[in-house]
Order: structure tokens, then C-alpha cells, then sequence
């Protein structure tokens, strides 16, 4: 057992931060720290794609033969820690951490080589149709169908929640090809192009202003058969593998890290009776129990990383870096607005520009903390509810 | 970051996993309510006999030099089953103090009778109104004469004392500011011991010191020095009791768990309800994210003091929470069983309760790491 982090690492992360500082524009960071909506801009995403395909590590985490950089866990790790406290755009994780690695794994040469470029090069975000209105939780009673008629596969049905659906130009969705077996293994994985005749994009307004969650009718859109990934009925199994292909991207630690020193920057700019919100002895409790419980989840993610054998399966690692993982996203941010207090009620307009010049009574760190506090109540309802984790883990590590 | 076992931490594990199961945790605990100690020194022997008792101690005392991690692990196997012996208090609080004292005295004869089972040591620290974790001079105060010393003065809640050949007191030199660490046998005249158990099973006492007469030679750490000795051996105590904590709540879970499925209400398992799996779920993620906070504090161990107390206070946060609800919890998924000492719940709940409130309890923890986040 040796829980220090290796000496190289270190090196490896000032290697990396130097990096950021070099290739990382001053402008995109910027708007990224100002934005008020939780997503990031598309247009700065992509462009930040770009330059970092340009510099052979926007996919560090493929296989090498497919443009990553062959790095260890750890690594990774660093990596990503380094992007969110830069305040870099966040990778479309759609395309990058969910479709590419089922195409390099399961899809034919013709699709990785059609579409693993695209997503390395920054050439589009994705859109994910999984969900239905009557599929949420309960996935695999999806609807939507595809039927085979002759090269092309004819899909009908509606999907939801699909996020960023409207900036997309391509989309990846689970349809059912076959009616007549078990739900689960009707089910197929196919890539449809999302100016296609038939498809029809509409934004959902949400609970922040921003409307990044889309519905996507499907409306008899023709996509040719080869757009369908591996083989017909497999595409449940293959969305459960990209799900534990990424078993501790739902922790969102590094994200909920950087938010953390985000909330101390406010606590230590914010003052209250002439006395920083810091020096308050209940805030500071708050700060340290929240401290504490994401030092918790760091552990619990460089656990699964580092393949610690446990006597419950991996998978039930997982479900805690998710319930965790979530359930802390959600406290940072409204440690955030609590520290704001009413200030935090003020709604500032979602949109690509900058918010309002700051001013002594408006702070920068104030437009987009709310914005981002109520979106993040979809933490432990997207990728598996809190409720269905917990489910999850009465079966696994209690055989319940 | 290697999350696997070394050889000696298999060997050590297989080894504990043999004798601890030999007599069960709870049924252990019951019996030995009973024994003045609070635990049968036939064990104690054969703790010794597996190297245990010398794991971390230095190979000139006779012991194996093994890691913290080593500790933990032993640690939490120990507290899996609910082991009422002194362990902490001798081999990790006792020997860290005593490893750090001049080679050449009565420290190094200490620690190889510690090795071998002979002897067993306490802290006397605490007292009424002063903080364990501050190293404030204590009330207890060494006079120096022409012999050593002579101490005056009471503690409070001497954990393990009962059992021990010798105490490691705490105490202000006349004259001097911070704290010092002095050797004491319990059989020194002056001393008196006033025993009673903890609602764990473990025992305590008050330890009064009336004049008692100490060679020059019992001073392990002076007041320039001994508070900083003191912290760094309760912190490696901490460690060692957050490891049987995890042990513990681990434990409970799988306790729980089979009864979940044995007990049966309205005709089917209560285990089968989504209220009883989603309660053992919260209680699987607290005792995951405990076990992660002790990596936490391990990888922190050795790293200077004021790193290394926000980590170990950091860690007392979430596996105090933790402590608290896997143990609660687990009261209430037995029902009105929970609550009796037949069933083995009720003693982990103990276990955990005293062991979140030894050396500082949540609040104290939460405090001291609060301040440093904005240090």
C-alpha cells in the first residue's frame, strides 16, 4: 500500500499547468469564469477543442491508436484537475467521453473513421438521445423505433432531455429495431444526423433561463443502416458500458473542487457587520464539513482509479462516486448562494455575453452562482437518479 | 498510488483474521465485561506471539519497524471485531511517545517489554476544562529536586490506565512554560487509580498523583519539546482509532445486511422494502467515504504537523458523520432488537460512539480544520 502521490506527478502537473498558461486563450477563460449559464459557450468549446486536438491532447484518454495520449489514471487525473481549475471550457463529454469510446470499442472501421475525427477535432458537439417522456428512470422501456427498410433504418418517436440537441449537428440515440424480445435486447445504438428530414429540435426554457435540455421529435427520418453501431440489439449493452467506461466521471470532482475554491473566494471577498463571511465560526464549520466530504469522494475516486479489490463489485464504487458526487455538486453551489444571501435572488440574463461590469455593490462573483445552483438540482436525477444508485446498491453490495 | 496489499499486510490480516474469529466479536465483549480488565491477557499473549504488539515499534526495541498503514489495516480488523484491548493506547499512542524519548533510558526498556506482552502503557492527559488537542500546560505540575521530580495533580479519563504497568503523564515544570511527558509506574507511591468501564466495555480511569517521586530519568519530553510529541503520537492514534472505526462500520453493514434478509414483516424479508435498502445504501456510501478519509490521513501521516492535523481533523469529520450514521441507522433497521445487548448492533454502536468522541470530538475537529481553510 503506498498512498503518497508519485514525485513524477508532480512534475507531470506543473508540466501541465504550464501548458493551460501557454495555450489556453485569455479570452475564452474569462468568459468561462464569467459565464452565467452552467454550459459553456459552444463556439469557445469547439474552438478549445481545436487547440488542444492541435496539440495531440484533446482525447488523452483514448487508445493511442486512436489519438490519445497514453497516459496513466493518474495522469488523466491531474489533466482534468488542472482544465476545470483553469477554468477551460468543458470537453463535450457527449462526444469525447461517451460515442467515442463505444465507437473505438464496438463500431466498424468505416464509423471510427467517419466520426472519431470529428469528435477528436472539435468539429461538432453531440447530442444524447437516451431518455423519452416515458423512459426515464425505467430506460429500457424506450419506444422510439428504427425499422429496417432496405439500406436505411426509419425512425420514429420522441426523445427528451436531450442536452445541447440544439447546437448539435449529429446525435447518437438508442432506438428499438426489434419489438419482439426481451426490452432490453431490442434495443439498438444509431447515429443520426440532426438536419436530417424528420427531425425536429426544441429547446426545453429551464428553471435557470437557460434552455440547453432539448426535446427531439423523430418524425419517419431516413438514416442509412451503416449508421448503426456494432450489431442490432446490442445497443443496452453498449450504453451500460460507456456508463462504467466512465466510472468516476460522475463524481464531478474536479468541477465541484474548483466551485469549492470559488465559494472561499466569495467568503473571503463577502463581508457582513465589517467582518469577512470567512471569519464567521458557523461558516467556517460549513466550509469544513464540505471540505471534508470532498476530500471523501477524491479518495473514493482515486480508489476506483488506482482498481483497489473490494469484496463488492466496481460497479458499487461507482454508485457511490454518483450519489456523492452529485449530492455535492448540489452543496457547493448553494454554499455559494447562501453565502450571497439575497443577492443570490437577483436573475441575471443567460446569454454568450459577458454579464454586467462589476461593480462595488455587484461583484463579478456574483451573476451565475444561482444559475448554476438551480440547474444543479438535475445532479441526482441524470445518469441514474439518486434513487435508482441507491437500488443499485442494495442489489450489489447487499444482494438485496 | 498502490491500493494493494504488501506481504506483511496479508500475513497480518490472515493472521488477525484467524485469532479474531476464533471468539466473536460481541460474544467476546460479553464474556469479558466481566474481567476486571475488560479483556483476557490471554489474547493480549497471543497478540504478542503474532508480532502484533511489536508491528510498529523500532528493531532496536525488538519490533518490526512496520508502516502506519500496517497499523491501520491490523487496526481495522481489530475493530471489525469489536477487540476490547488496549492496543491504541499501548502500541501506537505509547510507542510513538516512548520511540521519540533518549535511546538510552528506561523508554527503550519500555518498549521491548511492550514488544513481548510484558508490559502495557497508557496516556494520562486529560483534565477538566483543558483541550486534548491543544497542548496547553496541563494543571498537573512536576517540581524539580535534587532526585527528578515530584508530581501533583488528577487526570480524567485515562483510557486503558486499568490495564497498564505504566502511565506517560502530562505535565507542567514548575517554572517553565508548554508541556512535558513523564514515565510513571502505576505502582509508584502517590498514585492512586480510580477504574471504571466505558459504555464500549473498554476501561478508564481517574488517576490522582500525590507527591509522587520521579527519577531525572522519567522526563520522555521536555517542555520545549513535549507538546509536539504529544500531538504527533494522539494523531497516530487517531489514525489507528479512525481505522477501527471503518473496521466497525464495516461490520455493522455486513451485520446488517443479513439481517435485513432474515428478519421477516407482512410475510417477506424486511430487506425487501426500498425504505430498509435505501437506509443500507446511505449506510454503504458513509462507510466507503470513511474508509477513503483514512487513506486520506494515512498519505498524510508523515507530513508536517500543521498538514498533517487538517487531514487527521478532516478525517475525524467525515468518519465521526459516518460513525454516527451507520451506527444509528443500524439501531433502527433492527427494531426494538437493536437496542439489546444480545444483538450485536447495540455493541458497534458503543464502539463507535466512544471512539468518535476520544481525542476531540466532531465539533472540536470541525473547528480545528476550519481554521485552516482560510489560514
Amino acid at each position: 500500500m503506498e498512498l503518497r502521490l508519485e514525485p513524477e506527478l508532480e512534475l507531470f502537473r506543473q508540466e501541465i499547468r504550464a501548458f493551460l498558461r501557454e495555450v489556453l486563450p485569455p479570452e475564452i477563460q474569462e468568459r468561462q469564469r464569467r459565464k452565467v449559464a452552467n454550459n459553456a459557450a459552444v463556439p469557445d468549446q469547439l474552438e478549445w477543442m481545436r487547440i488542444l486536438c492541435a496539440h495531440g491532447r484533446s482525447v488523452p484518454h483514448w487508445p493511442e491508436a486512436f489519438g490519445g495520449c497514453g497516459w496513466s489514471p493518474m495522469q488523466l487525473f491531474i489533466f482534468n484537475e488542472e482544465l476545470y481549475a483553469a477554468d477551460a471550457p468543458e470537453f463535450d463529454w457527449g462526444g469525447t467521453h461517451m460515442l467515442g469510446p463505444v465507437l473505438y470499442t464496438f463500431g466498424s472501421k468505416y464509423l471510427q473513421d467517419r466520426f472519431l475525427p470529428m469528435i477528436r477535432e472539435g468539429a461538432t458537439v453531440w447530442a444524447q438521445g437516451f431518455s423519452e417522456p416515458g423512459s426515464g428512470s425505467d430506460l429500457a422501456s424506450l419506444r422510439t423505433s428504427a425499422e429496417l427498410v432496405g439500406e436505411k433504418y426509419v425512425v420514429n418517436g420522441q426523445k427528451i432531455w436531450t442536452s445541447g440537441a440544439a447546437h448539435a449537428e449529429w446525435g447518437f440515440f438508442l432506438v428499438r429495431t426489434d419489438k419482439t424480445v426481451k426490452p432490453q435486447r431490442g434495443i439498438s445504438f444509431l447515429i443520426i444526423k440532426l438536419d436530417s428530414p424528420g427531425v425536429t429540435v426544441r429547446q426545453i426554457p429551464q428553471i435557470n433561463g437557460e434552455a440547453h435540455l432539448c426535446e427531439v421529435f423523430l418524425d419517419n427520418v431516413e438514416v442509412p443502416a451503416d449508421q448503426l453501431i456494432g450489431e442490432p440489439g446490442m445497443g443496452w449493452t453498449y450504453a451500460k458500458f460507456l456508463l462504467e467506461h466512465e466510472r468516476t466521471t460522475s463524481s464531478f470532482i474536479y468541477w465541484s473542487k474548483r466551485e469549492l475554491a470559488r465559494a472561499k473566494d466569495i467568503a473571503m471577498r463577502e463581508q457582513l457587520g465589517g467582518r469577512r463571511l470567512a471569519d464567521d465560526p458557523a461558516i467556517r464549520a460549513r466550509f469544513a464539513r464540505l471540505e471534508a466530504d470532498l476530500i471523501a469522494l477524491e479518495w473514493s475516486v482515486l480508489r476506483v482509479l488506482g482498481h483497489e479489490s473490494s469484496e463488492t463489485p466496481e460497479a458499487a464504487a461507482a454508485s457511490v462516486l454518483k450519489i456523492r458526487g452529485s449530492e455535492l455538486q448540489q452543496e457547493v453551489t448553494m454554499l455559494q448562494v447562501d453565502l450571497l444571501g439575497a443577492k443570490s435572488l437577483r436573475y441575471f440574463e443567460v446569454a454568450p455575453a459577458l454579464p454586467p461590469a462589476p461593480t462595488l455593490d455587484w461583484p463579478d462573483y456574483v451573476p451565475g452562482r444561482t444559475a448554476v445552483a438551480l440547474i444543479s438540482r438535475a445532479a441526482t436525477i441524470y445518469g441514474g437518479t439518486k434513487q435508482v444508485q441507491k437500488n443499485i446498491l442494495a442489489k450489489l453490495a447487499f444482494g438485496l | 498510488m498502490d491500493f494493494s496489499r504488501s506481504d506483511i499486510q496479508t500475513m497480518l490480516l490472515d493472521s488477525a483474521e484467524r485469532l479474531l474469529a476464533e471468539d466473536s466479536g460481541a460474544e467476546y465483549w460479553r464474556e469479558q465485561r466481566h474481567n476486571t480488565l475488560g479483556f483476557d491477557t490471554e489474547r493480549w499473549a497471543r497478540f504478542a506471539e503474532l508480532g502484533w504488539l511489536a508491528l510498529p515499534l523500532p528493531e532496536a526495541a525488538g519490533g518490526l519497524a512496520g508502516s502506519i498503514e500496517d497499523v491501520a489495516l491490523l487496526n481495522v480488523a481489530l475493530g471489525r471485531a469489536l477487540a476490547p484491548e488496549p492496543y491504541v493506547s499501548s502500541v501506537v499512542l505509547a510507542a510513538d511517545i516512548l520511540g521519540r524519548a533518549a535511546p538510552d533510558g528506561p523508554a527503550q526498556q519500555a518498549l521491548e517489554a511492550m514488544a513481548i506482552g510484558a508490559e502495557r502503557f497508557a496516556l494520562a492527559h486529560q483534565e477538566t476544562g483543558i483541550d486534548p488537542l491543544a497542548g496547553e500546560a496541563p494543571g498537573t505540575l512536576a517540581r524539580r529536586t535534587g532526585d527528578g521530580f515530584v508530581l501533583d495533580g488528577a487526570k480524567l479519563l485515562c483510557l486503558d490506565a486499568p490495564s497498564a504497568h505504566q502511565l506517560i503523564v502530562s505535565a507542567r515544570i514548575e517554572g517553565e512554560d508548554g508541556l512535558a511527558l513523564f514515565l510513571v509506574p502505576v505502582s509508584a507511591e502517590g498514585l492512586s487509580l480510580a477504574p471504571y468501564p466505558l459504555i464500549d466495555g473498554t476501561r478508564a480511569a481517574d488517576v490522582t498523583f500525590r507527591a509522587v517521586a520521579l527519577g531525572h530519568d522519567a522526563l520522555l519530553a521536555g517542555s520545549n519539546g513535549g507538546a509536539a510529541v504529544l500531538a504527533a503520537a494522539i494523531d497516530r492514534a487517531q489514525i489507528a482509532l479512525m481505522a477501527q472505526a471503518v473496521g466497525a462500520m464495516e461490520a455493522a453493514n455486513t451485520v446488517c445486511g443479513a439481517y435485513a434478509k432474515e428478519r421477516k414483516q407482512f410475510g417477506v424479508a424486511i430487506g425487501s422494502f426500498q425504505a430498509i435498502q435505501h437506509m443500507l445504501a446511505d449506510m454503504f456510501v458513509a462507510a466507503n467515504q470513511a474508509r477513503s478519509m483514512l487513506y486520506h490521513a494515512l498519505a498524510n501521516a508523515d507530513a508536517p504537523a500543521e498538514t498533517r492535523q487538517a487531514a487527521i481533523s478532516a478525517a475525524r469529520i467525515v468518519i465521526g458523520e459516518a460513525s454516527q450514521l451507520v451506527s444509528r441507522s443500524g439501531i433502527q433497521l433492527h427494531g426494538g432488537y437493536g437496542l439489546t445487548d444480545e444483538y450485536a448492533i447495540s455493541h458497534y454502536f458503543r464502539r463507535l460512539m466512544c471512539i468518535e468522541k476520544q481525542f476531540g470530538d466532531l465539533n472540536a475537529h470541525t473547528a480545528r480544520f476550519g481554521a485552516t481553510i482560510f489560514a
